[in-house]
């Protein structure tokens, strides 16, 4: 302040000799921004366009917008199997983020609330999990969900989602509650809290912005999971999204309208579940790796 | 009614042993408080009594059963923890009342408790509020009264007021004095490092030093009659001057620099010995009179109603401080006579424990 009362001049130059860059730096930065949110929807969006139109509209002129808005295509597509497909997927979603969720949480509880011999040893074995490959598993894994009986039900994809998602939520969650005082613990412990209670009542409910980032990363994954979904899934009623799509294509594959629309439909929930909650996602992603 | 009985307690982490035997009775209704510099085990020895830390050996017995394996809960011992401990996701209410409702008490009977709490304590117009929504004193409180609803018979403080400023810490010791005065029947076991605490809050002090119990006594003991150097060093401030001295014969003491001085008790010639006087029992010498010490004065703090000279030291010795009255013109630089008043004196033997007329012919 001092500093420019007693230089007005130096001063009335500097503000408008920087103005222009710093307003230049800005516009190009947005326009990057701007360019980039554009490179990522446009397709996205062009999907969804061409859902609500003809196949013969979409040959003749790709990129225009819908001249008329049918749902036709989108009604075929659900009719056509996708709505089985979102049904399993939603099945084999919903489950597995419970059980996930709820396992790694347990987990990383144990693993940074009590004192187990060979403690590092059982951390480094859960998390070794994340270094697995599900395709060099894959054969014994159809081997073994071939003797249980689970082939072709929702419960191999549920079981195997879980067991690969594990690690890497406990993970997170573990990093997470590293951080939390253990006062907290103790304080419950002396007003007779067990273990079960301190866990749901007092470390649960601090760590729900890491469990809300573990949902949404777990939502991403099982909604998009393809590999376990094709080879352990066969049948119209227990095929996921991703691999029904794929025998979508296969079958009305010049329908274009119709892939389009089906597609849009099994990319929506996510979008939506995305945008409700990125705040929490990113919030609870840093803050847990970032210790 | 809460006694408290610990009989050789020992507490190891790995192969380091933390406490090495801690004998000690605690009456009940009494405010004890556990003293010594850090990492001595104030906090370990609470929260072994607490039940937060297993005990590797010795026995804990409240009103005579055994508590060694006895769960924290069911001890009837309440803590106020150094950082509150306070769940941050309940409502000041729901904090005071997580106890209690896991013990399974009614609502009407929780509520009310509650409410008795938060009248004592000033809380009432926050019971709503989340813990992140009050200030420093006001979450000590809180965290004072959820031990409180429990009706504990031993109420545990692990330095519950280190996390203050001054002035609220002072607000907070009168407000624990009081606490203390309305629940006379609950036994209370403080920690701090801090001597003002200890002294006025205190029926007796536990003074440690490395898992060891040095000292135990009421405020003005451990003051007059500190057992050993270390309390001596430890309980006063600002802290006892230590010099080394040799017994004359009869009374008379030989102090570094040609000081003489007296001792309470006749000693044997020869011995030596560690001679201690607080900075309140130094004044100057009247002129004639034999000094302990003379030295020139390299620092003075004026209080005003007294004022800490602090006297050049020989080098590397700690410097001599003198308390006198403030009205005394004194300047830096100057030469001092100082006289102690001889029964204020201080004895120790070479290995630091305190002299008596017992043991007067130590050598
Ligand atoms: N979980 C633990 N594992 C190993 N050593 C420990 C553990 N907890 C405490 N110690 C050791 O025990 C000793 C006593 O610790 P304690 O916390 O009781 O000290 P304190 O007197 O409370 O100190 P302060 O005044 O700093 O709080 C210290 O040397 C500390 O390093
Ligand atoms: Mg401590």
């Amino acid at each position: 302040m001092t500093d420019i009362s007693h230089m007005p001049a130096a001063a009335d130059d500097a503000v408008p000799a920087r103005a222009p860059w710093a307003l230049l730096g800005r516009a190009m930065l947005q326009a990057l921004l701007v360019a980039i949110a554009a490179l990522v929807l446009y397709p996205l969006i062009w999907m969804a366009m061409n859902g609500f139109r003809s196949n013969a509209e979409i040959f003749n002129s790709p990129f225009a917008l819908p001249a008329h808005w049918s749902f036709a295509a989108y009604a075929a597509a659900w009719q056509n199997g996708v709505s089985q497909f979102v049904l399993s997927s939603l099945v084999v979603t919903g489950v597995s983020i419970v059980t996930t969720v709820f396992i790694s949480a347990w987990a990383a509880y144990g693993l940074t609330r009590t004192t187990i011999p060979g403690q590092p040893l059982v951390v480094g074995f859960i998390l070794g999990g994340m270094m697995l490959s599900p395709t060099v598993a894959l054969v014994p894994l159809v081997r073994m969900m071939q003797d249980f009986g689970l082939y072709n039900t929702h419960w191999a994809l549920i079981l195997l989602y879980t067991a690969f998602r594990v690690p890497f939520t406990t993970f997170l969650i573990r990093a997470y509650m590293l951080d939390l005082p253990r006062d907290l613990d103790e304080a419950a412990r002396m007003d007779g809290a067990s273990e079960g209670q301190i866990f749901r009542k007092i470390i649960l409910p601090l760590c729900r912005p890491i469990l809300v980032s573990c949902v949404i990363l777990h939502v991403l994954f099982a909604w998009n999971e393809y590999l376990f979904a094709m080879i352990f899934t066969n049948s119209p009623e227990t095929r996921t999204l991703p691999v029904g799509l794929t025998s979508l294509m296969s079958k009305h594959g010049t329908d274009f309208a119709q892939v389009f629309a089906a597609m849009t439909i099994s990319a929506l929930p996510i979008v939506i579940v995305f945008f409700l909650t990125q705040r929490y996602f990113i919030r609870g992603l840093t803050e847990g790796i970032g210790k | 009614m809460a006694h408290l009985t610990l009989r050789d307690v020992r507490k190891t982490y790995g192969y380091m042993e933390v406490l090495h035997g801690i004998d000690l009775d605690i009456p009940s209704g009494e405010f004890v408080v556990f003293v010594g510099p850090s990492g001595c085990g104030k906090s370990t020895l609470l929260r072994t009594i607490a039940g937060l830390e297993e005990i590797s050996s010795g026995e804990f017995r409240l009103d005579g059963a055994l508590m060694n394996r006895v769960a924290p809960a069911q001890r009837g011992i309440a803590m106020v923890f150094q950082s509150y401990a306070l769940y941050p996701h309940m409502t000041v209410y729901d904090n005071m009342a997580f106890g209690l409702k896991i013990a399974g008490l009614p609502r009407r009977e929780i509520r009310a408790r509650i409410e008795r709490a938060a009248e004592s304590l000033q809380l009432s117009p926050y019971l709503d509020r989340f813990p992140k929504a009050l200030s420093g004193g006001q979450r000590q409180r809180v965290a004072i009264g959820r031990a409180i609803v429990r009706n504990p018979r031993v109420f545990l403080f692990d330095e519950p007021l280190s996390n203050l400023d001054a002035a609220l810490r002072v607000a907070t010791r009168i407000e624990i004095a009081r606490l203390k005065q309305a629940m006379p029947g609950t036994t209370m076991i403080y920690v701090t490092h801090d001597q003002t605490e200890a002294m006025t809050l205190a029926d007796r002090i536990v003074v440690l030093r490395d898992g060891r119990i040095e000292q135990v006594g009421s405020p003005v003991e451990l003051y007059r009659r500190p057992a050993n150097l270390f309390v001596a060093r430890f309980i006063g401030s600002p802290a006892m001057n230590v010099l080394a001295a040799e017994a004359q014969g009869g009374t008379r003491l030989r102090l570094p620099d040609g000081g003489l001085a007296e001792a309470p008790f006749e000693i044997a010639p020869g011995t030596a010995l560690q001679y201690g006087i607080r900075p309140e029992d130094l004044r100057p010498a009247a002129p004639g009179e034999a000094a302990a010490v003379t030295g020139r004065i390299s620092l003075i703090e004026q209080l005003g109603e007294v004022q800490l000279a602090y006297l050049e030291a020989a080098d590397g010795a700690a410097p001599l401080v003198a308390k006198l009255p403030g009205t005394l013109p004194l300047a830096t630089g100057q030469r001092i006579a100082l006289a102690p008043r001889p029964e204020a004196a201080h004895l120790f033997g070479e290995d630091g424990e305190r002299l008596r007329p017992a043991a007067r012919i130590a050598a």
